[in-house]
């Protein structure tokens, strides 16, 4: 009688077809994803049940930290023809010069001069935040010491300074970037910021009535009376 | 699958090399996709925000005569409200929910004091709760909206039956979807009807929150005529003496 022979097992698996997967995955969340922005403060917006989105080029983005502090970020063209001319980075750039002018010709004794590199620096960061006075030290500063900077809450040169609104011959800081904003030259922002969707204002939803007041208010001084709300879909059925 | 298999044409020779099997392991690929994925679907924002467009009224003083006042009758003043602890935390109730409270009275605010006592004679003040629907009924502030706009809501009600059979535009849905909004739109702004206008008004304390939930019972309950507003003195009055009657448990 012949031995009954063992067969030996591999007890190999083969992945292939796992590793099939995991790609195709990957190549799906590389093509859907959008990087989260980088902001200083992450703020959990209210819950509301419009359904416009949020739009991604040509918006001025204005966030309220828990705390009054005011940040801003700009995004430009989206369009492959105009990105040399309004894309992100360029807008950026016009749009401080601009402000910056406004700012000496308000300030006369105490103006701002920036160089070139620091220009440069401005036009890569998403979410700024800083009073004019500060703007050189900060874009000085490297890019972990400038996040480190703007995420301290605590700091006096954080946030861009927002009160003594109501006089009109003198811009407060904020209002001085709103108007530059809207002066960029860009036509496509501006006429996004006049039917409301080129302005965002981002709060936390704790945040009490009063802070978010302030920047409304101020909105409101400079004639931009119709803006955007950023909000969270409603999750429940409530 | 992952092994190459040499064959070597089905001759067996005494002495012929045994079959060779080239084999793949697939296993760190997976893993270096597996992180990869990982790292994707941490850094990736997968829901965009929502937007709500609001309009403020101009800055500038307005004459007297020229501001659009609303109808006495038409009117309801929403003054909202959050519970803070003194730290300014919000407190919240058993169930999670933040204390919110709406404040609301119809037509003018009374304040007179007739007989002296130190307290308002009529303070139609009344106190309210974001509490959303319970399957259809509605409550707390939705509810009295609802009553108020029920004419506009009532003929809306029949078109959205309308637009859900897809009675528009058979076979369009985007047609359909179009038709639908021009139509509520339409019996929004409808002069005929009785609608109301809404005064939406935030203490200091409120919260950003309550007043998007606010913003958000106008789109639910179909009212086209809202606004935002500054809180007065005579709000603040009407409040705390409606507190000094209710007082809280």
């Amino acid at each position: 009688m012949g031995k009954v022979k063992m067969k030996r097992k591999s007890t190999l698996i083969d992945m292939t077809a796992m590793s099939d997967v995991t790609v195709l995955l990957l190549t799906f969340f590389m093509l859907t994803s959008t990087f989260l922005q980088k902001e200083p403060v992450t703020v959990l917006t209210p819950s509301s049940v419009s359904e416009q989105k949020v739009p991604t080029a040509n918006l001025a983005s204005v966030l309220v930290s828990p705390e009054g502090k005011v940040f801003i970020s700009i995004a430009g063209d989206a369009d492959a023809e105009t990105k040399d001319t309004w894309g992100s980075e360029a807008l950026r750039k016009t749009i401080l010069n601009e402000a910056v002018t406004l700012y000496n010709k308000q300030h006369p004794s105490n103006p701002v001069q920036l160089t070139v590199a620091q220009r440069d620096a401005f036009s890569k960061i998403n979410m700024f935040g800083v009073p004019f006075q500060v703007l050189p030290q900060f874009l000085s500063m490297s890019q972990t010491e400038q996040d480190k900077f703007i995420t301290d809450m605590t700091q006096k040169g954080v946030g861009i300074p927002i009160n003594d609104n109501k006089d009109m011959e003198r811009l407060n800081e904020f209002q001085i970037w709103m108007r530059a904003i809207y002066n960029s030259g860009n036509d496509n922002l501006q006429k996004a910021m006049k039917k409301g969707e080129g302005i965002a204002v981002k709060a936390d939803k704790d945040t009490p009535y009063s802070i978010v007041h302030d920047v409304l208010d101020n909105l409101q001084t400079l004639k931009m009376n119709r803006f955007s709300i950023m909000t969270a879909l409603k999750t429940e059925q409530d | 699958m992952a092994q190459i298999e040499q064959s070597d044409g089905g001759k067996k020779k005494k002495g012929a090399q045994k079959k060779m099997s080239i084999h793949v392991d697939f296993t760190p690929m997976v893993d270096m996709n597996m992180l990869l994925i990982t790292f994707f679907m941490l850094c990736t924002t997968m829901i965009k925000s929502q937007t709500l467009t609001i309009s403020l009224p101009s800055n500038e003083k307005i004459e007297q005569n020229q501001m659009n006042k609303a109808k006495e009758s038409e009117a309801i003043t929403l003054i909202l409200t959050t519970e803070r602890n003194a730290d300014g935390k919000i407190k919240k109730d058993d169930t999670g929910r933040p204390m919110s409270t709406v404040y609301y009275y119809e037509g003018m605010p009374e304040i007179t004091d007739a007989d002296g006592d130190g307290r308002i004679d009529n303070n139609k003040l009344k106190a309210e709760y974001f509490v959303g629907n319970d399957g259809h009924i509605q409550q707390g502030i939705r509810k009295i909206l609802h009553d108020r706009n029920k004419q506009v809501l009532e003929r809306i009600d029949k078109e959205k039956a309308k637009w859900r059979n897809k009675e528009f535009a058979p076979g369009n849905s985007a047609a359909n979807d179009s038709i639908y909004q021009a139509r509520a739109r339409e019996i929004r702004n409808d002069s005929t009807l009785t609608r109301p206008v809404v005064i939406i008004k935030a203490t200091p304390e409120a919260s950003w929150e309550s007043l998007i939930s606010a913003l958000d019972e106008m789109q639910i309950n179909q009212i086209s005529r809202y606004q935002i507003d500054n809180i007065n003195k005579t709000d603040s009055v009407l409040i705390l003496d409606y507190l000094a009657k209710n007082p809280k448990k």
